[in-house]
């Protein structure tokens, strides 16, 4: 009949046992054990004499009314129970209802959330995106204006070191294109190799102006004073001249044709025989553009 | 609840008393506290021990201890039944041997000749004193002390109001037919009393008629408070006083099987009721009840301490559900209180949809 495993002191409902359990709980499993006590008894008293005593003493009906009243007692603790139960499911079922309902506006908030984060994310890669593009026209302009620098600085260095005399062993057609070779050949040729032909163009007028100005100087005339060939390809004077110089020259403009680059042709090569397109006479001004159009031709850059 | 007041009910019922070791041991092992304690007949001694101990433990530990000496006492030494020893230990002065001879032998006839034999020759000669120089006097008289019984739990006893012995005994019969109920038996708070008449109620209420003479009580006599109010044992479940006393919860234990004490008498009271879940008659009401068999003991202690923590589980587990449903609901309730957070949301998400 016992239908419950024992408990021990350590079974969990030892903690409740220290507060006061409700009435009708009590009645209502409590009443249980006593109705199972009184129907115990009651099964055992089937024999004659027992059913006339417990009829004539009146024990029977007594007991009947107990076992009456304890299944009353358990089907009014069963309503009230019942009753606290659905009442107790109907607040779970409200506080559901309300949680969907909090899930619902969560769930709304969620996907602007999201849709907020993605589009902050496409700005986000747009004006990334517009900013590498930003930095990398950046970085070419540098490139470009660092570029440019190390060609004019070339320029600077070249020139200054003719005006410096270096040069000086050169005659003054080779000086200039001695100088003009070494820039082709430089960071100055890289540049112009690079660059179309109007930011070209600006830099080969700076090097044909510059080369005019230096000739000048050098030659101590007008750079409109007209003068013999013989002048301009004249060897300096012994002081100056190093032993390979004419070499030197010869060397480097050993790749020139006398029909297309008769300046270059005539002021490395020194022929006896000069080219026919080769002027007789000749001025700075003639001078260093011929040089400058025949060494940064695009053709031969 | 710190204002919970735990009431015990110890019914009577002879040797079956061994039955409370079980109820108090299960009692102290599921965590119950006990504030005050009312008994009947046998359990108005092993009342008076539990009242007087320091624990519910102790009490425990105390009753078993009396109990197994009583279930161990070799029968060849007392051929007495173990209540008839029980309460001579405790000083109950026997009203007669020779009618306790013929109770004996009847009770020997109708436990089909259990009895060893030559127990009528012994009884013959019994005197008072062959049963007052027992091992149990001594359990009984530590036990039982007189300061710690007064400082100890409230305990009430229930005593019936004597007339003469076979007079009462004949109210009881008519009553146990239906015809009359008995009169109602008196509730006493041993504690209110007078020193010296305080072991005097108390033997009072175990003093079987017949077997034992009554007790004087403020110059009345009383005797076993069993006999009161038969039908409806009003004076063997002493649960009156406890209510009295303001226990709002009583844990009611019954000697008998199907006992008619009905808890629809008390209906504003929350009772617990510890009934037998499986016959608690062994041999029969008169050998039960005077402790024939003495090795049956053990077995009703046994059988106490199951029955309670069956009735007790039933009723906490289901207290338990309630509490736990409570507290849950409590929970829900209090998660539903989201009105700051969600206007904070709110707000949260006005401003990022004006960001867009």
């Amino acid at each position: 009949m016992n239908d419950l495993a024992p408990i021990t002191r350590d079974s969990e409902i030892c903690q409740v046992l220290s507060s006061l359990p409700e009435k009708f709980i009590v009645d209502f499993a409590n009443g249980i054990d006593v109705a199972r006590d009184h129907l115990r008894v009651q099964r055992q008293r089937t024999g004659m004499g027992a059913r006339f005593y417990d009829g004539f003493t009146g024990q029977g009906a007594r007991r009947q009314a107990e076992i009456n009243a304890s299944l009353i007692d358990g089907v009014e603790g069963s309503l009230i129970w019942l009753g606290e139960l659905t009442e107790s499911l109907a607040l779970s079922n409200y506080a559901i209802v309300k949680v969907n309902e909090r899930l619902s506006v969560i769930t709304q908030n969620v996907t602007t959330l999201a849709h907020y984060s993605a589009n902050t994310r496409q700005q986000l890669q747009k004006l990334s995106t517009d900013l590498n593009k930003r930095c990398d026209q950046l970085s070419q302009q540098i490139d470009r204006i660092d570029f440019e620098q190390r060609a004019e600085r070339q320029l600077e260095q070249v020139f200054n070191k003719w005006s410096a005399g270096r040069f000086n062993t050169f005659s003054l057609a080779g000086r200039c294109y001695a100088a003009m070779e070494e820039l082709r050949w430089g960071v100055f040729g890289d540049y112009c190799r690079v660059h179309d032909n109007q930011i070209r163009q600006g830099f080969l007028g700076d090097l044909a102006n510059r080369a005019i100005s230096q000739l000048t100087n050098d030659a101590r005339i007008e750079a409109a004073e007209r003068s013999d060939m013989t002048f301009w390809l004249a060897k300096p004077t012994a002081r100056t001249q190093l032993p390979d110089a004419t070499d030197a020259l010869a060397y480097l403009g050993d790749w020139s044709n006398s029909e297309v680059q008769p300046f270059v042709f005539s002021i490395s090569q020194l022929p006896e025989q000069r080219p026919l397109k080769f002027p007789n006479r000749c001025n700075a001004n003639r001078l260093a553009p011929a040089l400058v159009s025949e060494l940064f031709s695009e053709q031969y850059l | 609840m710190s204002d919970m007041k735990v009431g015990l009910v110890l019914s009577g019922g002879g040797a079956k008393g061994a039955y409370h070791v079980g109820v108090v041991k299960a009692l102290h092992e599921v965590g119950a506290q006990v504030d005050a304690v009312a008994g009947a007949s046998i359990g108005a001694l092993n009342g008076a021990i539990l009242a007087a101990a320091p624990s519910l433990q102790e009490g425990a530990v105390r009753l078993e201890t009396l109990w197994m000496d009583l279930a161990n006492t070799s029968p060849l030494k007392f051929n007495f039944p173990a209540y008839i020893q029980l309460l001579a230990a405790s000083g109950l002065h026997l009203a007669g041997a020779s009618v306790l001879n013929e109770i004996v032998q009847k009770a020997q006839h109708i436990a089909g000749g259990a009895m060893p034999a030559g127990i009528s020759n012994f009884l013959g000669g019994l005197n008072d004193g062959a049963l007052s120089d027992t091992p149990l006097q001594n359990h009984i008289n530590r036990y039982l002390d007189q300061d710690a019984l007064n400082s100890g739990l409230p305990l009430f006893i229930s005593v019936f109001k004597h007339n003469h012995a076979l007079r009462d005994l004949l109210r009881c019969a008519v009553a146990e037919l239906g015809i009359v109920d008995s009169a109602a038996s008196e509730f006493i708070h041993i504690q209110s009393l007078p020193l010296l008449e305080q072991k005097e109620a108390l033997l009072a209420s175990a003093a079987i008629p017949l077997l034992f003479a009554p007790k004087k009580i403020n110059d009345t006599l009383y005797s076993d408070g069993a006999q009161g109010g038969w039908q409806k044992m009003q004076g063997n479940t002493p649960i009156t006083p406890l209510l009295e006393a303001g226990c709002n919860m009583v844990i009611v234990t019954h000697l008998s099987d199907g006992s008619l004490w009905s808890r629809h008498d008390f209906p504003d009271a929350t009772i617990l009721e510890i009934r037998p879940q499986s016959n608690i008659s062994r041999e029969g009401l008169v050998p039960d009840v005077l402790g024939f068999h003495a090795e049956k003991i053990p077995s009703w202690i046994e059988q106490g301490y199951v029955d309670t923590m069956h009735c007790v589980g039933r009723v906490m587990k289901a207290s338990k559900a309630r509490v736990e449903l409570k507290a849950s609901e409590a929970a829900v309730v209090k998660s539903q209180d989201t009105a700051r957070i969600d206007q904070e949301m709110q707000i949260t998400m006005r401003r990022i949809v004006s960001l867009q």
